[in-house]
C-alpha cells in the first residue's frame, strides 16, 4: 500500500510541531515517545501500522479547533481517529501528521426525550447510547458489530451499518446533527434537532466522509422506542439459492423483517464449533431471520414467514420461543469472526455489496476463486440487503499467502462491481479499498467527489491518502475545461 | 440564447457547455410545477428535461427503482401501487400550493428529489434525501459523473446522493436515479386526541411515542381546520396520530393508544384521505395567503408559534410531532416573525413556499446563512457549478 510521500519539512519540525501542540493543548495532552504513540500506529486494518508525527487528544471543541487552525496555518496534516476500530485503514496514521484522537470526548450531553434524540460528545461508543435511555425504553438503532467499542464520531464517518439496518436504516438515517471543526479550524452546526437541511444537506455528505471533510466535534443522534417483542426464525437450507430465493420471497411479500443474515456451509461449522447454538451442521445456507413489532404482528409474521421459507425448500425451521433462545440464534452469526479465526491463522473481511439476485452467481464466482487461490473462504451475509461478508482464510507466516488473500479479495470486490453492485457496503473505503475505487468509478467520478473535498480542505490536510487512489491539486480540478473557445471569465474566483 | 430540450445526458452535457462557453444562465425544468418555489431569479434560457422519462428498472424483491429524473410522479405512483410498495417518505404534490404547469401534471420524481419532499412519514420513515442510492448526472461543468449506486448497502465514496436533494437543481442535471421503495402497509387508521393548547399537544404526541405502539406519523390541527376537516375533537387543538401496518397490529395498537390518550379512532378511508390533504397542506393551499414552511426541534414549536401576533390571522397546521409547521396568512409581518424566532433557536428555518401577497423578491425564500455556512455553501456550488450556469441563485444569492 502505497501512502503519500512524507513531506521532509515537517518531519524535520517535529520538535518545534510539538512544542507547538503543548502550547494549544495541556502537555499531558500530546504524545510523542514513539513506545507511546505505538497504541495509536493502527486500526481495524492491522496488517497496517504506522507511527504518527504526534498525537494530540484535545479535551475541548475549542482545542481542536485551535489545533487544526494551527496545523492548517503551518500546513500540517491531521488524521482523525475515534475508537481505532475501522475495518478499511480510515485511521491509519501518516509518517508526516499529527494524530488526533477524539478519546476524550466520552460524555453525553443530554437526553431529550421530548425530541427523541441524544445530543453527545464524539468518543461516546455507540452501545452508551442504548445504555443511556434503554432504562425508559429507548434504544439507539444502528449496531455495527463493534458496537461496544466503535465511537459514534466514528460512526458518522463511516456511516456505520449494522445487522438492523434493512428495516432500521444506516448512521445516515439516525443522525439529527453534529458539529464538525473544519480543517481551518472553524466550528460549524449541521443539521440540529429538527429535520431536513433546508439547505445543501452538508450533514449527508459529512456522513460517511472517512474523516476527510472535518472533524466531528458533537452528534445528535435520534433514539427510537425499543420494539415490544422480538422473535427468530433458524432456517436451514440445502441449497444456496433457495435460501436466497427465500429471502427475495419474504421482501416480495411484504414483509420488511428487522434483521435477516444468512451464513454459508463453512461458517455454520465454525460458529457451531464455537457457539453450540444449535445451528444444522449439514446444511449449506442457514437463515436467521428476526421480526420485531408488537406481538401480535410478530407473531402473525412470523407464520407467514414460516410458510414462505417452507415453500422455498427450507430443511430445517426453528422458531425461537423465548428471548433466550433468540439470543442463542444470534449467538453463532455474532460469534462468526472468532470462529473462524478459529478455524484459521489469519483472515481478511470484505464488505461488497451486490443485488441480491445474484448471490448464486456470487457464490459459484467465490466458489471458482477460491479454488484458484488455493484459500478457503467462509460466509456471512446481510442477506437483505446484499451486504456480503467474505472471510478470506489464510496464514500470514506463508510468505505470499497474505498477497494472494488480498488478490482474492479484490477480485471478489470487482464481482460485486460487475454484477451491479459496490465496493463497500458498510467498512469504508479507507486504504483498504482505495486502489479498487476506479474499479467502479470513472476519473470523471472521482475528480468530482475530490472537487467536493476541495470545497472543505483545499489544501489536501485532512486525512489525505484515503479513499481516492491519486490525489489531484484542486487548482487542477478546478480547472474548467471548455467546449469550443476559450474559458470565459478569467477573472472569476477559481480555487 | 434558444431554449434546450435534452434527452439524455449527452445532450445535457452538450447543452450545458454551450452555456459555459456563452455565460448563460440556465433554468432546469421538467413538468414545471415547482418553477416558483425558491428564491426569484432571472434566467437566460430554459433546459427543459422532461424528455428524459421513464422507468429503467424495478425489482419490487430488491426494494430497488431505478427510473430517469423527468418520471411523472403518477407514473412512479402507479408503478408502485401496481407491485403494493410505495416510497416511505410520501413524497406531497406541490400543485396544491403553486398550482399546475399543465392540466393534470403532479411534477416528477426528479423535482421531488431536487427539493427533497417529503410528507407525514418523514417523520418516522426518513426524507427523499434517505431513500436516493445513487444517480447519473451532468455537472454544471459540463462533466458526467454518477454517485451511490443501485444497491440498499452502499459508503463507497462521498454520499453526494444527500446532496443533490434539495440542492434545487444548482449542482448538476440528473438523469438516471435510483430510489429504495417499501412495501406499503396493508392497511392503516387514525386516532384523534384533544389538546388545549399547542405546547400540550407536543407533549401529548410525544407521550405516545415513548410507547411501543409505533405510530407512524403525527398531525396538529387547531380546532377550526379540524371542523373543517370533520375531525374535531372539540378541544383547542385535535392530534392525529396515523398507524400503519397489518390489520391485526394496526387494531391491537389503536386499542392500547385508545385506553392510553382516550380520544377516538378515525376509520381507514376517512384517514387516508385526511393524512393526504394534511400532506399536500390543502387546509392552507385552498386559500390565497402566502404560505411558509418551518422546520424546527417539535418542543421549539410553541415558542416559533408564540412569535406570530394573534392578530395577523394565520392559518397553521403541523406535522412530523410538531417540527413542521405551516403557516398561511397574508400579512407581510409573518415572514419577519418566522424569521426572527427561528434565528433564535438551536437550529430549524423557516422558507416561504408560496408568495401571494409578500414577494420572493421583497424576503428570500429560503433561511439567511450564517457566514461560515454561506462561504461553505459557496464553496460546494463552486466544486459543481463553477460559473453559475445551472439554477443559479435559486436558492441563494451568489449560489
Amino acid at each position: 500500500m502505497q501512502m503519500p510521500a512524507p513531506d521532509q519539512s515537517v518531519l524535520d519540525r517535529r520538535d518545534d510541531i510539538c512544542a507547538a501542540l503543548k502550547s494549544i493543548v495541556p502537555a499531558t495532552c500530546v504524545i510523542e515517545s514513539r513506545e507511546s504513540m505505538r497504541a495509536f500506529d493502527a486500526d481495524g486494518l492491522s496488517a497496517y501500522r504506522q507511527l504518527p508525527l504526534a498525537v494530540v487528544l484535545p479535551e475541548t471543541v475549542d482545542q481542536i479547533a485551535a489545533v487544526m487552525k494551527w496545523c492548517h496555518q503551518q500546513g500540517v496534516k491531521i488524521v482523525p481517529r475515534g475508537a481505532g476500530t475501522s475495518l478499511s485503514g480510515g485511521a491509519l496514521p501518516l509518517e508526516d501528521a499529527v494524530l488526533l484522537g477524539l478519546g476524550k470526548f466520552n460524555r453525553i450531553l443530554e437526553i431529550d426525550y421530548g425530541n427523541r434524540c441524544v445530543v453527545a460528545q464524539p468518543g461516546v461508543t455507540n452501545l452508551a447510547i442504548t445504555h443511556a435511555v434503554q432504562a425508559d425504553g429507548f434504544y439507539y438503532a444502528p449496531d455495527p458489530s463493534s458496537q461496544i467499542a466503535c465511537s459514534v464520531g466514528g460512526n458518522v464517518a463511516e456511516n456505520s451499518g449494522g445487522v438492523h439496518c434493512l428495516k432500521y436504516g444506516l448512521t445516515t438515517n439516525n443522525l439529527l446533527g453534529v458539529e464538525i471543526v473544519t480543517m481551518e479550524g472553524e466550528i460549524l452546526r449541521l443539521g440540529g434537532k429538527h429535520l431536513d437541511a433546508g439547505d445543501y444537506d452538508l450533514l449527508g455528505v459529512m456522513t460517511g466522509s472517512e474523516g476527510l471533510l472535518g472533524v466531528v466535534s458533537q452528534v445528535t443522534l435520534r433514539i427510537l422506542q425499543k420494539p415490544a417483542t422480538a422473535r427468530a426464525l433458524l432456517v436451514g437450507f440445502e441449497d444456496t439459492g433457495d435460501a436466497g430465493t427465500a429471502v427475495g420471497d419474504i421482501i416480495a411479500a411484504g414483509i420488511i423483517p428487522a434483521g435477516m443474515e444468512m451464513m454459508d456451509g463453512l461458517a455454520i461449522q465454525a460458529a457451531e464449533d464455537f457457539a453450540n447454538a444449535g445451528y444444522p451442521r449439514e446444511a449449506a445456507a442457514l437463515l436467521i431471520i428476526e421480526l420485531d413489532g408488537p406481538q401480535v404482528e410478530v407473531d402473525a409474521l412470523i407464520e407467514r414467514v414460516e410458510g414462505i421459507v417452507r415453500a422455498a425448500g427450507a430443511s430445517s425451521v426453528r422458531v425461537s420461543q423465548s428471548e433466550e433462545e433468540r439470543n442463542l440464534f444470534w449467538a453463532g452469526r455474532k460469534s462468526a469472526f472468532p470462529a473462524v479465526g478459529r478455524i484459521s491463522p489469519d483472515y481478511l473481511c470484505m464488505d461488497g455489496t451486490i443485488p441480491r439476485r445474484r448471490l448464486p452467481d456470487m457464490m459459484r464466482r467465490m466458489a471458482s476463486l477460491s479454488q484458484k487461490y488455493g484459500l478457503r473462504v467462509a460466509n456471512v451475509f446481510h442477506a437483505g440487503d446484499g451486504n456480503l461478508h467474505p472471510l478470506i482464510l489464510f496464514d500470514a507466516n506463508q510468505p505470499g499467502e497474505l498477497e494472494r488473500a488480498e488478490e482474492f479479495g479484490a477480485d471478489i470486490l470487482r464481482g460485486c462491481v460487475e454484477m451491479g453492485g459496490v465496493l463497500t457496503g458498510e467498512h469504508g473505503v479507507g486504504v483498504e479499498k482505495r486502489d479498487l475505487m476506479n474499479i467502479q468509478f470513472t476519473e470523471d467520478d472521482l475528480k468530482q467527489q475530490q472537487r467536493l473535498k476541495c470545497a472543505f480542505d483545499p489544501g489536501h490536510l485532512l486525512n489525505p491518502g484515503k479513499v481516492f487512489p491519486h490525489l489531484h491539486r484542486c487548482a487542477e480540478l478546478g480547472r474548467l475545461h471548455v467546449h469550443k473557445g476559450k474559458l470565459p471569465h478569467p477573472d472569476l474566483p477559481r480555487f | 440564447m434558444t431554449d434546450f430540450q435534452v434527452s439524455d445526458l449527452g445532450e445535457a452535457r452538450d447543452a450545458i457547455q454551450q452555456a459555459v462557453a456563452a455565460k448563460t444562465r440556465l433554468e432546469l425544468v421538467a413538468a414545471g410545477t415547482k418553477r416558483h418555489l425558491g428564491r426569484s431569479a432571472s434566467y437566460d434560457a430554459v433546459l427543459d428535461t422532461s424528455a428524459m422519462a421513464g422507468i429503467i428498472d424495478y425489482q419490487p424483491e430488491e426494494l430497488v427503482l431505478t427510473l430517469r429524473a423527468g418520471t411523472p410522479m403518477n407514473v412512479v405512483e402507479k408503478a408502485l401501487a401496481d407491485a403494493r410498495q410505495m416510497l416511505a417518505f410520501e413524497p406531497p404534490s406541490m400543485t396544491r400550493i403553486l398550482g399546475e404547469a399543465k392540466q393534470g401534471v403532479r411534477g416528477t420524481i426528479g423535482g421531488v428529489i431536487a427539493a427533497n419532499l417529503s410528507g407525514p412519514r418523514r417523520l418516522t420513515a426518513g426524507a427523499a434525501r434517505d431513500f436516493l442510492l445513487g444517480f447519473e448526472a451532468v455537472s454544471g461543468r459540463g462533466e458526467l459523473f454518477k454517485s451511490g449506486g443501485k444497491v440498499m448497502k452502499n459508503v463507497t465514496g462521498y454520499d453526494l446522493s444527500k446532496l443533490m436533494c434539495g440542492s434545487f437543481g444548482t449542482l448538476g442535471v440528473m438523469d438516471e436515479v435510483t430510489l429504495k421503495t417499501l412495501p406499503a402497509p396493508e392497511t392503516s387508521c387514525s386516532l384523534l386526541v384533544g389538546a388545549d393548547t399547542f405546547a400540550d399537544a407536543v407533549a401529548r404526541i410525544s407521550s405516545i411515542f415513548a410507547t411501543p405502539h409505533e405510530p407512524g406519523a403525527a398531525a396538529i390541527l387547531p380546532s377550526a381546520i379540524a371542523g373543517e376537516e370533520g375531525v374535531d375533537s372539540g378541544r383547542p387543538f385535535t392530534v392525529v396520530i396515523r398507524l400503519e401496518g397489518i390489520e391485526a397490529s394496526v387494531a391491537d395498537r389503536l386499542g392500547h393508544l385508545l385506553d392510553l390518550s382516550g380520544g377516538e379512532a378515525l376509520a381507514e378511508t376517512k384517514s387516508v384521505k385526511l393524512w393526504q390533504r394534511i400532506r399536500d397542506v390543502q387546509p392552507i393551499a385552498e386559500k390565497p395567503v402566502d404560505i411558509w414552511k418551518v422546520s424546527c426541534a417539535p418542543s421549539d414549536a410553541p415558542q416559533v408559534l408564540a412569535a406570530l401576533d394573534p392578530r395577523l390571522e394565520t392559518r397553521m397546521i403541523a406535522d412530523w410531532a410538531g417540527g413542521l409547521i405551516w403557516i398561511g396568512g397574508a400579512s407581510p409581518r409573518i415572514g419577519p416573525a418566522l424569521r426572527q424566532a427561528v434565528a433564535g433557536l438551536d437550529s430549524g428555518f423557516a422558507m416561504l413556499v408560496r408568495d401571494v401577497s409578500v414577494t420572493r423578491e421583497k424576503i428570500p425564500a429560503f433561511q439567511p446563512l450564517s457566514a461560515g455556512h454561506y462561504e461553505l455553501h459557496k464553496r460546494v456550488k463552486a466544486s459543481f457549478d463553477p460559473l453559475g450556469v445551472l439554477n443559479y441563485e435559486r436558492m441563494h444569492e451568489g449560489i
